[in-house]
C-alpha cells in the first residue's frame, strides 16, 4: 500500500462518497459557510470605538477625528455598525509590497485621486507597519507593532504642517490589507489595555510622538479598498471602456475581512450582504460581471514567510485552489484583489504550472488598477501593468485597449526619461517634510 | 515499564515515564508561562470543543501536518510536551491568514496562539526556530535597518526563478523602470519606497525599546552585527544633520 501523509492521522480513512452524495453531504455546509451567520453568530463583540471614546473623555488618549472637512461617507459594518470613510485630504500610508514589487497598485489609486480632485500628500517619513515580517518570522511583538502604528499615524496627523498647514488636516489611508488588520488589531488592544498603552507611551515620548502628553489614536482605520468602494459611482461616472464582457472572480483578502471581521463592509445590495462588499462594488459600478467560485473563502497561498521560504506551498495552494478554480469553473477573464500579499501570489505563481501537466493562467489586478483602465489611464505609465506576470494582455485587448501601441509609447518614454524628462502625478518637492531634502513649500493649489 | 519510544513527543522531547532524559519540567513550564504572560492569551483562546472547523478551513492543514484545532487542545489542556513538540516544526507551517479565527464558534484565534507561540520559540532560542527562519534573514535584514519588507532589487530572477520570465515585461534597467513610476517616493532600487533619515532613526529606537534586537540577537547573531552596524552609521547620520542645522549649514 503506497504510503499517504494526510495530516489528519492513522485512523484516517477516505469516505469514497459517489459525487452525489459528497454533494448532499457538502450542500448544508455550502449553505451555511457562505452566509455572514458564520462570522457573527457569536458572543463576546464589542464596538472598541465605545471604550475609545471613554478613554478620551478621561483624558487618557487624543482621538484623531474623521471631521467634515474629510467629507466622510458614512457606511455599515458586519454588524450594521457605522464606518466613516474620509474622502478628501488623505496621507497615503503606503505598501512596501505594493511599492517594492506592483508599483502600478499605488500608482492608480494616487491617479484617481488626481482625475476627482482629492488633495493627498505621499510623504517619505513613513515606516511599513512591519506586520508581514512579524506574521513571517516572529521577530517582533505587540508593543512594537503599536509603536510603530502609533509613530507612523501620529506622522500623518502632524504631516501637513510642513507645508503651512494644521495639524489633523490629513487623515491617514492604509494601503496594504495586512497593515489595515494588523492596525486594527493593535488598536483593539491599545484601547484594551492600561498596561500596553503605558508602555508604548514611554516609547512615542522618547520620539516626541505624544498630542498634549497624550496616544494619539484614529477614530477609524481605514483601507484604501474602503475610500475605492464609497468613491465607486463617481469612478463609474469616469469610465472610458466598456467593461461588460469582463468575467471578474473576486479574492477577498483574509487581513482586510478576517481580522478584525466586525470592521469589514457589508452593504446588503452587494453579494446579498453575505459577502465583503469592497471590490465587488466598484467591479458592479464599473459594469463587470462579478462572477461566483467556489474557493472564493480560501486565503491566496501567501503565507508571509512561505512565499519567500516556503515557496511550494504558496504557489500549489494559488495556482490549484485559486487560479485554477476562477479559470476552469468561473471562466474568469480576471482575478481582482485588494491586497499586497494576495496580487503579489496570485499573479506571480502561475508560470510555474507550466511544469505540470494543466497549465493555468488568468490576468490577476488590483481593484484600483482594473478601475484605472477602465476610466483611461495608460497601462503601462500609470497602471504599470509590465510588473504582472500574469497575462493582463488578454484583459485589456478584452476591453479594448491596444496594449502594443500603448506598450510602445511606454518604450518611448523611458528614453525621455533617459534625458531628464519625467512625468508625476505630483509636485516630488512635497514628499519630504522634514530632514535632509525638505523643502519649505506651500500646499499645491 | 518502559515505554516504547513510537511517537513525536517522545522522539522530540523524551519520554517523561520512560527511561530518556526528558527536557527538564521546569523547562516546558517557563515556556508555557512565557505563552500565557502574553495579554493577548486570554483573548486568543476562549474554549475549544473539538469541533475541527478550525482544521477544515486551514490553507496550511491540507498541505502539511498541523492542525490549528491540535494548536487550540494543547494550550486549553495545558500539555505542555505537546506544545513543546509542536513549537519545534508545526506552528512554522501556518500560513496566518486567519481563517480560522473568523471561523471558530468561540471566537479563538488559533493563528493568533501560533504567533504567541513563535514569539516564545525565538524567545528560547529554539534551534528549530533559528533552522526556519535562516533563508528568511535578507527580509529581516530589509525590514530592520530600513523599514521596508520588500525592496525592486530583491525581486530578480536568481530569487524566484519559479516566478518564470516576467518578472518585468519591458527589458530595461531596473533604476530607469523605477524613474518611470510616477510616484517620486517610488523612484528607489534598494527600498520600496525613499524613506526619510528620522524615520529610521525613530524605528531604530521603537527596535531597542521594545526588545525587538534582542530577539533577533538571540535568533542570528551575525544579522544582529550587520544590523547594528547600518543603524549606528545612520544615527550619525542624522547626528551630523543636526550638528550641521545648529550651524547653520545648508541641508536643503
Amino acid at each position: 500500500m503506497a504510503e499517504r501523509f494526510t495530516g489528519h492521522g492513522a485512523e484516517w480513512r477516505d469516505s469514497n462518497l459517489t459525487p452525489t452524495e459528497a454533494k448532499v453531504a457538502t450542500s448544508w455546509v455550502e449553505l451555511k459557510v457562505d452566509k455572514r451567520s458564520m462570522l457573527t453568530q457569536k458572543d463576546r463583540v464589542e464596538d472598541v470605538r465605545d471604550a475609545m471614546w471613554d478613554l478620551e473623555r478621561d483624558g487618557e488618549i487624543v482621538v484623531h477625528r474623521v471631521s467634515d472637512e474629510h467629507q466622510p461617507v458614512m457606511v455599515k459594518t458586519l454588524y450594521g455598525w457605522d464606518k466613516k470613510i474620509p474622502t478628501q485630504r488623505l496621507w497615503h500610508h503606503k505598501s512596501c509590497g505594493q511599492c517594492g514589487n506592483i508599483p502600478g497598485y499605488p500608482a492608480s489609486l494616487l491617479w484617481l485621486m488626481n482625475k476627482m480632485d482629492v488633495e493627498y500628500l505621499d510623504e517619505t517619513d513613513q515606516t511599513s507597519c512591519t506586520a508581514w515580517n512579524y506574521h513571517g518570522s516572529g521577530i517582533g511583538n505587540l508593543e512594537s507593532l503599536a509603536a510603530v502604528f502609533l509613530r507612523n499615524f501620529h506622522q500623518a496627523y502632524v504631516a501637513a504642517k510642513a507645508q503651512g498647514l494644521p495639524e489633523a488636516y490629513y487623515y491617514p489611508l492604509v494601503h496594504c490589507g495586512t497593515s489595515f488588520g494588523n492596525y486594527k488589531e493593535v488598536r483593539g488592544y491599545l484601547i484594551r489595555s492600561a498596561k500596553l498603552r503605558e508602555s508604548v507611551k514611554k516609547i512615542l515620548g522618547r520620539l516626541g510622538r505624544l498630542v498634549d502628553g497624550k496616544l494619539l489614536i484614529p477614530e477609524e482605520v481605514v483601507h484604501y479598498s474602503e475610500w475605492l468602494h464609497v468613491m465607486r459611482e463617481r469612478i463609474a461616472g469616469m469610465r472610458e471602456l466598456d467593461c461588460s464582457g469582463v468575467r471578474a472572480t473576486i479574492h477577498p483578502a483574509c487581513h482586510v475581512y478576517k481580522m478584525v471581521p466586525e470592521d469589514a463592509i457589508y452593504d446588503d445590495k452587494i453579494n446579498g450582504g453575505n459577502r465583503l462588499a469592497v471590490s465587488t462594488g466598484i467591479m458592479q459600478a464599473l459594469g463587470a460581471q462579478v462572477i461566483d467560485y467556489s474557493t472564493w473563502y480560501d486565503c491566496c497561498g501567501f503565507g508571509f514567510r512561505h512565499i519567500i521560504s516556503e515557496r511550494e506551498f504558496t504557489r500549489s495552494f494559488a495556482i490549484d485552489r485559486k487560479i485554477r478554480v476562477a479559470v476552469e469553473e468561473a471562466h474568469a477573464d480576471v482575478m481582482i484583489g485588494h491586497d499586497t500579499g494576495c496580487i503579489t501570489t496570485l499573479d506571480k505563481n502561475q508560470w510555474i504550472s507550466k511544469s505540470g501537466a494543466r497549465p493555468v493562467e488568468l490576468a490577476v489586478l488590483a481593484d484600483c488598477q482594473f478601475a484605472a483602465l477602465a476610466c483611461g489611464a495608460h497601462p503601462y505609465k500609470i497602471v504599470q501593468s509590465h510588473w504582472h506576470a500574469s497575462p493582463t494582455e488578454t484583459l485589456m485587448e478584452k476591453i479594448g485597449i491596444d496594449w502594443q501601441a500603448k506598450k510602445a509609447e511606454f518604450v518611448a518614454y523611458l528614453e525621455e526619461i533617459k534625458t531628464g524628462k519625467q512625468e508625476n502625478l505630483y509636485d516630488p518637492r512635497r514628499m519630504i517634510t522634514s530632514g535632509p531634502g525638505y523643502i519649505p513649500i506651500k500646499a499645491a493649489p | 515499564m518502559a515505554h516504547a519510544e513510537t511517537t513525536r513527543v517522545q522522539t522530540v522531547i523524551g519520554d517523561p515515564v520512560g527511561e530518556n532524559a526528558p527536557v527538564p519540567r521546569a523547562k516546558l513550564e517557563a515556556i508555557f508561562a512565557d505563552i500565557q504572560s502574553d495579554l493577548r492569551y486570554d483573548h486568543e483562546l476562549n474554549g475549544c470543543l473539538n469541533c475541527g472547523i478550525c482544521t477544515a478551513t486551514c490553507p496550511a492543514a491540507h498541505y502539511y501536518d498541523f492542525s490549528p484545532r491540535e494548536i487550540v487542545q494543547l494550550l486549553w489542556t495545558e500539555n505542555l510536551e505537546g506544545i513543546y513538540d509542536a513549537m519545534q516544526e508545526k506552528i512554522w507551517a501556518c500560513a496566518q491568514c486567519y481563517t480560522c479565527a473568523a471561523r471558530c464558534p468561540f471566537g479563538n484565534s488559533p493563528g493568533g496562539l501560533v504567533m504567541l507561540m513563535r514569539e516564545t520559540a525565538i524567545k528560547h532560542r529554539m534551534e528549530s526556530a533559528k533552522n526556519v527562519l535562516r533563508p528568511f534573514s535578507r527580509v529581516m535584514l530589509k525590514l530592520i535597518s530600513t523599514g521596508n519588507q520588500l525592496s525592486p532589487d530583491m525581486i530578480n530572477k536568481d530569487h524566484f526563478a519559479d516566478w518564470g520570465p516576467n518578472i518585468s515585461k519591458v527589458d530595461a534597467p531596473l533604476k530607469l523602470l523605477r524613474k518611470a513610476i510616477p510616484m517620486p517616493t517610488l523612484n528607489t532600487t534598494a527600498t520600496a519606497w525613499e524613506v526619510n533619515l528620522k524615520t529610521s532613526v525613530e524605528l531604530y529606537t521603537i527596535w531597542e525599546m521594545t526588545g525587538v534586537l534582542k530577539q533577533l540577537e538571540g535568533i542570528d547573531e551575525n544579522l544582529f552585527d550587520v544590523i547594528t552596524d547600518i543603524m549606528d552609521e545612520k544615527r550619525e547620520d542624522w547626528k551630523d544633520f543636526l550638528a550641521d542645522q545648529e550651524d547653520g549649514g545648508k541641508h536643503g
